[in-house]
C-alpha cells in the first residue's frame, strides 16, 4: 500500500510545484469588465470615441470653418484629478479617430523642431535635388486647437468609495477666441471593500 | 442524503458559470434602404429588452448616424453594454478596433436611446449589438 501512495503523492507534488510557477496569461477583451474604481483602458477608448463622435456630428465646426475641413492642433490635456493619467495618449486617439474620419486636418507643434532638423538637412547637406527640397514657411497653420481637463472627485462612505471622474474637451478658434464645441464624459464607479 | 444534494448544488452551480453567455441582441441596420433586422441570441435578455425604435440621419458633415430606442420589459434595474460597428457597402467593417462597447445602465420599464455616428464616409450599414454587462465578466 504504500509503495502505491509514495509516487502518487510525488506526481501530485509535482504537478502543484508545476502550476505554481507560471502566471496564467490570456488575451483579454478590450472593453473588458471593470478591475477597480480607477480610470482603465477601457474608460478611455469610450470617452476617446465618445468626443470624437460628438466632434464630427456638431454642425457648430462647420460654421466655424465656412464648411472647408478645418485644420486643427491639440493642446495637451490638463490632469486636474488625483490619479495619474497619460493626458496626451488621450488627446491623440481624439486625433487619429478624428483624421480617419477624413473631415479634419492636424499640424502638429510637438514635431515642429524635427520638421525644421529635416529641412535643414535638405537644404545644407547637399543630398537633396534642391529644386524638390522643402523649404520653410509653407506649413499649414492651425485654425483651431483641442484641450480639454480631467477632474474627478471621491467619497468615501463605509466601505464604499465612489469616485466620480469627468472629461472635458473644448475647441477654441483661434482667430476669434471662441469656443466652438465643447462636450463631457462622466464616469462614475464604486469600490465595496469585502469585510475580510 | 446531505452529500448529496450538495454535489448536485455544486454541479449547478459549475453548470451555469459554464454556460454564461456572451451572445446578444443584434440589429443590422441599413442606411440605404432604410430598412432593420433584429437577431437575438440570448433568450434572457430576449425577455429582458426590447429594441422598439430605430431611426436614421445624416449629421451635418454628412456622415450616416442612427437612432436606436431600447425599452426594458423588467421592473429591475438591468446592466448592459452595447457596441454599434460600421460597415462599407462590401459588409467589411470599418475600423472595428476602435469602437468600444459602452455601459447602459436601463431603469425597470424605462426606454433609452442610444446614438451611434459613422466613422467614415463610406459607412452604409451599422450593427448595434447589445449584451449583459456580465458578459465582459468572462475570465478564463
Amino acid at each position: 500500500m504504500k509503495t502505491v501512495l509514495f509516487p502518487v503523492a510525488g506526481a501530485v507534488l509535482l504537478m502543484a510545484a508545476g502550476c505554481a510557477t507560471a502566471p496564467h496569461v490570456y488575451e483579454s477583451e478590450l472593453d473588458r469588465a471593470p478591475m477597480s474604481s480607477r480610470i482603465e483602458p477601457q474608460d478611455d477608448r469610450r470617452t476617446v470615441e465618445k468626443m470624437a463622435e460628438s466632434l464630427i456630428s456638431d454642425a457648430g465646426v462647420l460654421e466655424a470653418t465656412g464648411g472647408k475641413r478645418p485644420v486643427l492642433d491639440i493642446e495637451p490635456m490638463k490632469n486636474r484629478s488625483q490619479m495619474i493619467v497619460d493626458m496626451k495618449s488621450i488627446t491623440d486617439s481624439v486625433r487619429t479617430r478624428l483624421i480617419r474620419s477624413r473631415l479634419f486636418r492636424f499640424v502638429d507643434r510637438s514635431t515642429a523642431g524635427a520638421d525644421i532638423a529635416i529641412m535643414d538637412e535638405q537644404a545644407q547637406l547637399g543630398l537633396t535635388d534642391r529644386r524638390k527640397a522643402i523649404r520653410p514657411g509653407q506649413q499649414s497653420a492651425a485654425e483651431m486647437y483641442l484641450t480639454g481637463s480631467l477632474t474627478d472627485m471621491v467619497t468615501h462612505a463605509g466601505r464604499a468609495t465612489d469616485h466620480y471622474y469627468k472629461f472635458t474637451m473644448i475647441l477654441k478658434d483661434l482667430r476669434s477666441g471662441e469656443i466652438v464645441w465643447t462636450d463631457e464624459k462622466e464616469i462614475r464607479k464604486v469600490a465595496i471593500r469585502p469585510v475580510f | 442524503m446531505k452529500l448529496a444534494s450538495l454535489f448536485a448544488a455544486a454541479l449547478a452551480c459549475a453548470l451555469a458559470a459554464g454556460c454564461r453567455t456572451t451572445a446578444g441582441t443584434s440589429v443590422v441596420m441599413n442606411h440605404e434602404s432604410g430598412g432593420s433586422v433584429i437577431y437575438e441570441g440570448n433568450t434572457r435578455l430576449h425577455n429582458n429588452v426590447a429594441v422598439t425604435a430605430v431611426t436614421y440621419d445624416k449629421v451635418p458633415a454628412g456622415l450616416n448616424r442612427v437612432n436606436i430606442q431600447l425599452t426594458s420589459l423588467v421592473q429591475r434595474e438591468l446592466h448592459l453594454q452595447y457596441r454599434i460597428a460600421w460597415f462599407n457597402a462590401e459588409g467589411m467593417e470599418i475600423d472595428g478596433d476602435g469602437r468600444t462597447y459602452r455601459p447602459l445602465i436601463l431603469q425597470g420599464l424605462d426606454a433609452v436611446t442610444v446614438t451611434g455616428v459613422a466613422n467614415h464616409p463610406s459607412a452604409v450599414t451599422s450593427r448595434l449589438r447589445l449584451r449583459e454587462a456580465r458578459a465582459a465578466d468572462r475570465r478564463r
